[in-house]
C-alpha cells in the first residue's frame, strides 16, 4: 500500500502560530511560502525535532506524535520516526567522508556497505566515497545528502530548500532524480522552497504557506488556475493583479472599474459595487493591430523589457497609470513604442475581494 | 635533580588530568547543551577558582576534606596530607580551563549537525560519540592541556592541604619553593627550567590545537 502522511497540528511561534491541516500522498508536495512562513517548522514538527504543541501527525498507521484532549498522549522520538531529512545546509557530518556520511544511519557493518555503495552509485557518487564533504561541491554535498537520508529506508523525505544554492543546470538534474526516486519507490516527499521555478519543476502538488498556515493546496496546475485568495496570488508572486469593483451588468458581460479604465468580463452575479481582483496571465494578452475592435482594448507605452530564458516579457504602462506584464506572441515591441493591448474577455480571471 | 618531586608532580597531574576529562567534559556538556535553573550559578562556582587565592581554596578543600567534614566522618576517607589530596586541589584549579575551553567548542558545533544524526535514528548517547566529542575533539583536547598545565604548577592550595612533605607531597613547584628556602639555587635553577619547557610546550600545543581546526 502506497504511504501517506496526515498533518493537523498546531504550534506557537514567536510571530505567530503554525497551524497545518495538510495530508500528502506518495508524491512530490511542494511546500511553498516567503520566508519565515513556517515551512521548517513544519519539517522540523514531522522530523520530531520540536514538539507540536496540540494535533496530530500520523504517517502511514504510524503516530508520530498526538496531544489531543481524551486521548493518549504520543510523542516518538525523531531516531524511531524513520523520517530522511535534508537539510537546508545538507548537514553533512564534517568529520566522515561521503560514504561513512551515508553508512552513518546503518547498523550492521556489512550491510552497511553494500547498501551504502548502492545508495553512492544511484546517486552517481561513486567516484567521491573518499572524500570529505568539505571537498564536495554543493550539488555533489546534497546528493550525498539525500543518499543518506534514503539509507535507513526513509518513506518520508522532507527537503528543506535543497537546491536554493545550486546552479541552475545542476538544479535541474537533481530535480529530475528526486522526482525518479520518488515513483521508484512511492516515497512521500515533501519539497520547502521559496523559487517558484523549483517548485514547479519538481511537484506534483503545491501547498502554498503564509504565516504558519496553508493558505491552499491542490495540483500545480489547479492552484495556479484558480488561486483560492488574494493572498496565493500575491505569494505565487503573478504578475497582473488587477484591483476592480464591479460597475455594472448586461446580458452577457459584467464591466468592472479598473484605476479609471472599464474592464469586461463574462456576466458575474456580484452587485455594483463589490470590490474584485482580476488577474490575468502575461501569456493572455495579446497585443492588438490598428484597426481591431475589442471590449478590453487599452493604450500604452512600453517601459521595460525583461529577458528570460523561455519568453521575453515587457511590461507597458497604460493609460491609467498601472503596470502590466505580457509575453507577446510574435513581435516584440521596442522600449518607448506605444501600443494598444487586448485582454481576452474569457480570460480573465476573477476572484472576490 | 630532585627526582621525585618530578615524579610524583606527574602523578598528580595524571590523576587531575583523568578527573578533568570526566568532569570537565560533563560539566562542558551541561553548560553547553542543556539549560536549567541555576545554570548561571554553576558557571560562576567553576570558574571561580581562577579569581579566588589559591590559599582560599585550599581552605575550602581543608574544611571540606578534614575531620568533621561528611566525606571524612561518613565515609572514613583520611585524605588530608596525601598524594590524593594535591590530585584533588589540581583538578579543582584546572577544571576553569579545561570547561571553558571544551565548552566553547561544543557550543560552535551546529545543532542541525546533532538534528540530522537524530533524524538518522541516533539516541542522544550515541550522537555525542558519533558527533559532538569527535567535531569538538579539538578543543577538548586543548582545554584538557592547558587544564593539566595549570595541574602541575599548582602551588597554593596544594600547600594548604597536602603540605609539603618531601617523596610524599612534595610537587615541583613545592620542592622549587625549598630549594630557594635552602638557597640551593643550583637545584631550584634545574628545577625552574624544568617547569617552564614543560609549561610551554603544552601550552603551545594547546595552541596549535586550537588553531588548526581541520573542520570548519
Amino acid at each position: 500500500m502506497k504511504p501517506d502522511l496526515k498533518l493537523n497540528f498546531e504550534r506557537k511561534l514567536a510571530s505567530f502560530k503554525l497551524s497545518v491541516q495538510l495530508s500528502v500522498h506518495a508524491e512530490v508536495l511542494v511546500l511553498f511560502g516567503p520566508s519565515g512562513s513556517g515551512k521548517t517548522q513544519t519539517l522540523n514538527s514531522i522530523a520530531g525535532l520540536v514538539e507540536p504543541d496540540e494535533g496530530e501527525i500520523v504517517f502511514d498507521q504510524t503516530t508520530f506524535s498526538r496531544k489531543t484532549a481524551g486521548q493518549a498522549r504520543v510523542s516518538l522520538p525523531a531516531r524511531s520516526r524513520r523520517v530522511g531529512y535534508v537539510f537546508q545546509n545538507y548537514a553533512l557530518f564534517p568529520h566522515l567522508t561521503a560514504l561513512q556520511n551515508i553508512e552513518f544511519p546503518l547498523r550492521k557493518r556489512g550491510e552497511a556497505r553494500t547498501r551504502a555503495r548502492d545508495l553512492l552509485s544511484k546517486m552517481h557518487l561513486e567516484d567521491l566515497a573518499g572524500r570529505y564533504p568539505h571537498e564536495l561541491s554543493g550539488g555533489q554535498q546534497q546528493r550525498v545528502a539525500i543518499a543518506r537520508s534514503l539509507a535507513a529506508d526513509s518513506r518520508l523525505l522532507l527537503l528543506d530548500e535543497p537546491f536554493s544554492a545550486l546552479d541552475s543546470f545542476i538544479r535541474e538534474r537533481l530535480h529530475d532524480e528526486l522526482r525518479s526516486l520518488q515513483s521508484e519507490s512511492d516515497l512521500v516527499v515533501i519539497y520547502v522552497t521559496h523559487n517558484l521555478d523549483d517548485a514547479l519543476a519538481v511537484g506534483n502538488r503545491l501547498a502554498i504557506m503564509r504565516e504558519g498556515r496553508i493558505e491552499q493546496a491542490g495540483d500545480i496546475e489547479t492552484v495556479l488556475d484558480h488561486p483560492a485568495n488574494r493572498s496565493v496570488l500575491e505569494i505565487l508572486g503573478l504578475p497582473n493583479i488587477l484591483g476592480t469593483s464591479v460597475t455594472g451588468h448586461n446580458d452577457s458581460l459584467t464591466t468592472l472599474d479598473w484605476n479609471g479604465l472599464s474592464l469586461h468580463i463574462p456576466h458575474c452575479e456580484a452587485s455594483p459595487g463589490t470590490t474584485m481582483t482580476a488577474f490575468i496571465s502575461p501569456n493572455e494578452i495579446r497585443i492588438a493591430t490598428a484597426g481591431q475592435n475589442h471590449p478590453n482594448r487599452f493604450n500604452g507605452t512600453v517601459i521595460r523589457k525583461q529577458f528570460g530564458r523561455m519568453a521575453t516579457r515587457v511590461i507597458v504602462r497604460l493609460e491609467n497609470g498601472c503596470e502590466i506584464e505580457v509575453v507577446p506572441a510574435s513581435n516584440i515591441p521596442t522600449i518607448g513604442e506605444n501600443i494598444s493591448v487586448a485582454f481576452p474577455v474569457e480570460r480573465i480571471r476573477m476572484l472576490e475581494g | 635533580m630532585n627526582w621525585s618531586a618530578v615524579i610524583l608532580s606527574l602523578q598528580v597531574t595524571a590523576v587531575a588530568t583523568a578527573f578533568l576529562f570526566v568532569f570537565g567534559l560533563a560539566l562542558a556538556l551541561l553548560l553547553s547543551r542543556y539549560s536549567f535553573p541555576g545554570r548561571t550559578i554553576v558557571e560562576t562556582l567553576v570558574n571561580l577558582p581562577l579569581v579566588l587565592p589559591p590559599s582560599v581554596v585550599g581552605y575550602y578543600l581543608l574544611v571540606g576534606l578534614g575531620r568533621g567534614s561528611p566525606i571524612f566522618d561518613r565515609f572514613d576517607i583520611h585524605i588530608l596530607f596525601t598524594w590524593q589530596a594535591a590530585a584533588i586541589a589540581s583538578t579543582i584549579v584546572g577544571l576553569p580551563l579545561m570547561v571553558q575551553t571544551s565548552r566553547a567548542a561544543i557550543a560552535g558545533i551546529d545543532p542541525n549537525l546533532e538534528n540530522a544524526a537524530r533524524t538518522l535514528g541516533s539516541t542522544e548517547m550515541e550522537l555525542l560519540w558519533r558527533v559532538t566529542f569527535p567535531l569538538a575533539r579539538r578543543g577538548i583536547l586543548a582545554g584538557l592541556v592547558l587544564g593539566a598545565a595549570r595541574s602541575l604548577g599548582e602551588f597554593g592550595a596544594t600547600l594548604m592541604i597536602a603540605g609539603n612533605i618531601p617523596g610524599q607531597t612534595q610537587t615541583l613547584p613545592l620542592a622549587i619553593y625549598d630549594a630557594v628556602q635552602n638557597r640551593r639555587y643550583d637545584l631550584a635553577n634545574r628545577m625552574v627550567l624544568v617547569m617552564t619547557v614543560i609549561s610551554f610546550g603544552v601550552l603551545w600545543w594547546a595552541r596549535r590545537l586550537e588553531k588548526n581546526r581541520r573542520f570548519k
